[in-house]
């Protein structure tokens, strides 16, 4: 169920200056993405063309336009995170999840992500699993998480 | 009778470290115990690899225990923690801690000691002052001393902020705006996200008296999307500060507004370049302007637009406070005041470090850093983010300032210090610069937009040794039309880390 | 009376009217223009055209090509001439060693992402990247083109639902001309780039074909379009004009001027005139496309008269 509809974020936004960037949050805090099909009634409202919404959601990598997996992990591969086994740490999550970066496993259980800074950089390295902080994260630790969120293969 | 107070901080780096389960376990093992305790949630010292750490109010002053884990906290009340007595991980007054000790904390001064959205604990470490002073003397006033501080832009361009706000202030305008840089990108960088989520209502301080210097009325805040709490803390901030009436309507019944707006990015590096955030914050793509008109004249919906970086602005309440000459007797040259060198990566005492501008890098990462946490021999240190040079042993002890620095062909940026060991393979970390700029480019100069696929491509050949020496040449023609040719920073100092590992580290580029 | 195939004098970056006239240098000669004109204006009313590809005068300048770099005395860098005003003793010179070093450059990236089909191409001959290309002295591509350097994007698809244009992103060099001009000349907003660095292309609606999307087929992006990415089906398959004649419009009362750009008696394309007072350059799609009346059998030629509704129609002697 869900509490609040499309149209009527759309109308919370539609006033407001830049309102786009922040009805976009919206909508995917609310569809957890944001589904092609809104974009024409995204544009009516905000009196902007298709054209407009859709290159400013493919601008942005935080903007989806598919849903994603039951579970987001992310995995910082600045420059930090690398000086302390980054790269490593993503490519064994990559074979031990059964996915490969920046995908949703078939399953639709987990999308694998990496990203650039999630401002852990002095207990590097660090995940961030649906918005929860982790740092000097290693394999052991998130082997003991993938456990109690099910989501090993 | 008198209840025990410990501290143990919210920041969201203590947290991922286990922070909210050790006050949980402190709190369920007081009250077996039948104690009394009161456990307040802080913001952070910045000794993050003493995270989660446990600060007790003594008689002496606060005394530190850290890094706890779960299992130590039983342990902790044995020994007798409550009444500051030893423990393997007692590390003695927190603010004796050589650590804290030797630095010049200035705009971090309250950092770890008070709680984040406590308006009484900001305005009992010299919260609002600089605001009242501001109120009292007005923009001329405010404007003067920020150019008397010498306060140069903390993002990373090190313009002088006291000259960006005289050209708002004199531009015409029926709205202006302050508009906050909170895109904290850089790998090695968190004290704009330590500032936000530990002490907001300096950040609001500062705006609100940028707003009063340069007659604007409209303020808004462009928060990374990867920065959850921070925009949790900023939002009940501005709530806070506007029923206090440090903020909104009628501040301080002085008679005049201002008005603040949180903006959340949508994952775009390059959003942290002040024209493509502007750009963002009017709802388009994060695409960088060509420049002129510069913001100050044409910014926000085209108007006069006052754009710092969170800690610019959090700085400037201190210097209307304190004033300029207080401000300006720390740094050295041209760098006044002190800047926020956040260590990073690997390294053995990662945290953050405020001193005056001047300290040598070696300073930072063995006096302060302490190493490598691996305990290999540091190799490379990058400096200033992700388009930093990669700064050799053999610069190590140049001082840290802009000048210097610009001299040598690197930066400062924001204050980001990134540590690498001997198992670096630096022309690795020049691809990574590459693809970096690759992932993030807006698209819109083609130097930038081609230029940093083909640059992962050509540094490809030169690692697999495909005719490895015209590959060098053209890498390094590359380099020179995105240093000359692109529009913004993004292209043209994506080669800085890229040359540097070439440049000291060609060892790495050559063997097979 | 027949005109030889004159192409319209690019400025580069609109006019500016203003009260207050600059002088400057540009490359050793006085230069005097309105306040406000950018530098590649400027030099062009001196008659030095500066190498380009995303400005045209049309259209606001934008930035993005990177082609139209000068150096200024006393200031640091290479700044475009596009987006940099003139200034009172300004002193720029256009041609320098590190400028044609740069240019060539920048001109080696776009060349390693465009296909290599000149001669077949629908634009050979009226092509502004093959005119970079020349005035840059490119020679050598080391980077390799297309999958020879790596990543590329020649091998994408052809977009040709529209009736009169089509769309080929191979040949794309993301200048944005197209969606600046769909904005700014005729206010439909139906383009747009997606995605951003390399993965940058101009989408219609939401990477849709372009009659899918909100486009009126009006042809502004298709006259901005310095490449053939944007190519009237026309030049395709009748080739380039040779001669134009200025015409007006005989659709509706506005009076378009245009350019009916031809070979011998037969047109190959209708261009907006962009000294046509009623229209500055643009058209809606009937004067720009819609000519195949021209031509047709049916085509009344001379004035006709009858008597009354029942009579049949006679010429007027």
């Amino acid at each position: 169920m869900q509490n609040i509809t499309i149209p009527q974020l759309i109308s919370k936004y539609e006033k407001i200056p830049g309102g786009l960037m922040p009805l976009l949050h919206a909508i995917q805090d609310e569809l957890g993405y944001i589904p092609n099909d809104v974009v024409p009634n995204i544009a009516l409202g905000l009196n902007l063309s298709r054209a407009e919404v859709h290159g400013v959601i493919t601008y942005y990598h935080f903007f989806r336009t598919t849903p994603p997996g039951k579970h987001v992990i992310q995995v910082c591969r600045a420059e930090a995170c690398q000086a302390c086994g980054a790269e490593e740490l993503l490519s064994v999550l990559e074979s031990s999840l059964n996915c490969k970066r920046n995908q949703t496993r078939y399953d639709e259980k987990i999308t694998l992500e990496a990203v650039y800074c999630l401002g852990l950089c002095a207990t590097s390295p660090a995940v961030q699993i649906d918005n929860k902080l982790y740092a000097n994260v290693t394999t052991e630790k998130l082997k003991d998480l993938f456990g109690e969120l099910e989501i090993n293969p | 009778m008198n209840v025990t107070q410990i501290f143990i901080s919210c920041d969201s780096a203590a947290v991922a470290l286990g922070a909210d389960v050790i006050v949980e376990k402190i709190n369920a093992e007081s009250k077996s115990r039948g104690i009394d305790v009161k456990v307040n949630r802080n913001s952070t010292r910045g000794m993050f690899w003493l995270e989660p750490l446990v600060e007790v109010q003594t008689s002496s002053g606060r005394v530190a225990y850290g890094p706890i884990q779960s299992a130590d906290v039983s342990d902790l009340f044995d020994c007798g923690f409550l009444e500051g007595h030893s423990h393997i991980k007692y590390l003695g007054l927190t603010e004796q801690i050589p650590y804290l000790a030797k630095q010049q904390r200035l705009t971090f001064s309250r950092m770890g000691v008070t709680k984040p959205l406590s308006i009484l604990d900001y305005k009992s470490h010299g919260g609002f002052l600089g605001l009242k002073k501001a109120l009292q003397n007005g923009s001329e006033f405010i404007l003067k001393e920020l150019l008397d501080s010498g306060l140069r832009g903390r993002g990373g361009a090190a313009f002088p902020a006291g000259v960006k706000w005289k050209t708002v202030q004199q531009t015409e305008g029926e709205q202006k705006f302050v508009v906050c840089n909170a895109d904290e990108g850089d790998s090695g960088t968190y004290s704009d996200r330590m500032t936000m989520e530990g002490d907001p209502y300096m950040l609001i301080e500062g705006m609100v008296i940028a707003g009063l210097a340069v007659h604007a009325t409209r303020g808004y805040i462009y928060i990374r999307s990867e920065y959850l709490q921070a925009i949790t803390v900023m939002q009940k901030a501005l709530q806070l500060a506007t029923e206090s009436g440090f903020l909104g309507e009628n501040i301080l019944d002085s008679g005049k507004s201002f008005f603040i707006e949180i903006r959340k990015a949508a994952g775009s590096y390059v959003c942290g370049e002040e024209t493509a955030m502007l750009e963002s914050i009017e709802g388009k793509r994060g695409v960088v302007r060509a420049k002129p008109p510069l913001p100050a004249i044409r910014g926000l919906f085209g108007c006069p637009t006052v754009i710092n970086n969170v800690i610019t602005l959090a700085s400037v309440p201190l210097i209307i406070a304190n004033g300029a000459d207080y401000y300006k007797n720390f740094g050295m040259g041209r760098s006044k005041g002190t800047l926020p060198f956040q260590l990073a990566g690997n390294v053995k005492y990662a945290g953050l470090v405020e001193t005056a501008f001047g300290l040598s890098l070696r300073q930072l990462i063995y006096d302060f850093g302490g190493g490598s946490r691996s305990g290999r021999p540091i190799k490379a240190v990058q400096v200033g983010g992700p388009l930093g040079a990669y700064i050799p042993e053999s610069q190590w002890d140049a001082p840290l300032e802009y000048e210097t620095y610009a001299a040598m062909g690197a930066v400062l940026g924001h204050g980001g210090i990134v540590v690498h060991d001997d198992t670096v393979d630096m022309s690795k970390m020049a691809r990574y610069a590459m693809e970096f700029c690759s992932i993030e480019s807006c698209g819109k100069c083609t130097p930038c937009r081609i230029g940093s696929t083909r640059g992962v491509e050509v540094i490809d050949r030169i690692i697999n040794n495909q005719e490895r020496d015209q590959q060098i040449e053209l890498l390094r023609d590359l380099c020179n039309t995105m240093v000359n040719g692109s529009l913004c920073a993004m292209g043209s100092m994506t080669p800085y880390p890229v040359l540097s590992a070439l440049n000291h580290y060609s060892a790495d580029f050559t063997s097979d | 009376m027949l005109n030889h195939i004159k192409h319209d004098i690019d400025h580069g970056t609109p006019k500016r009217e203003s009260a207050e006239e600059v002088s400057l240098t540009i490359d050793g000669y006085k230069v005097h223009v309105p306040k406000g004109t950018s530098i590649m204006r400027a030099a062009m009313d001196a008659g030095i055209k500066v190498p380009k590809l995303c400005a045209t005068d049309t259209i606001e300048p934008f930035g993005s090509c990177r082609l139209c770099l000068v150096e200024i005395d006393g200031r640091k860098g290479f700044p475009a001439s596009c987006t940099t005003p003139v200034e009172s003793d300004m002193v720029v010179r256009t041609q320098t060693d590190s400028l044609q070093q740069l240019r060539k450059g920048v001109m080696e990236l776009y060349i390693s992402d465009h296909p290599l089909d000149c001669l077949t191409c629908s634009a050979n001959g009226n092509c502004e990247l093959q005119d970079m290309a020349g005035v840059t002295g490119l020679r050598n591509v080391r980077y390799g083109v297309g999958a020879q350097a790596g990543a590329h994007h020649c091998d994408a698809k052809k977009d040709e639902s529209n009736p009169y244009f089509t769309y080929d992103p191979s040949k794309c060099i993301v200048c944005n001309r197209c969606v600046r001009a769909c904005e700014e000349t005729q206010g439909t907003f139906a383009l747009t780039i997606s995605g951003r660095g390399f993965e940058s292309r101009v989408s219609p609606g939401q990477d849709q074909p372009f009659m899918d999307s909100e486009c009126v087929s009006c042809g502004a992006c298709v006259e901005a379009c310095p490449t053939a990415t944007l190519q009237e089906k026309s030049i395709i398959s009748l080739g380039q004009p040779e001669h134009s004649l200025i015409t007006t419009c005989a659709y509706c009362g506005v009076g378009c001027g245009f350019k009916a750009e031809m070979k011998g008696n037969t047109v190959v394309r209708m261009v907006p005139w962009k000294e046509g007072k009623a229209n500055e350059g643009h058209s809606c799609v009937k004067g720009r496309f819609a000519w195949g009346y021209a031509t047709h059998q049916d085509r009344i030629k001379t004035p006709m008269i009858r008597e009354s509704i029942s009579d049949p129609w006679q010429q007027v002697s």
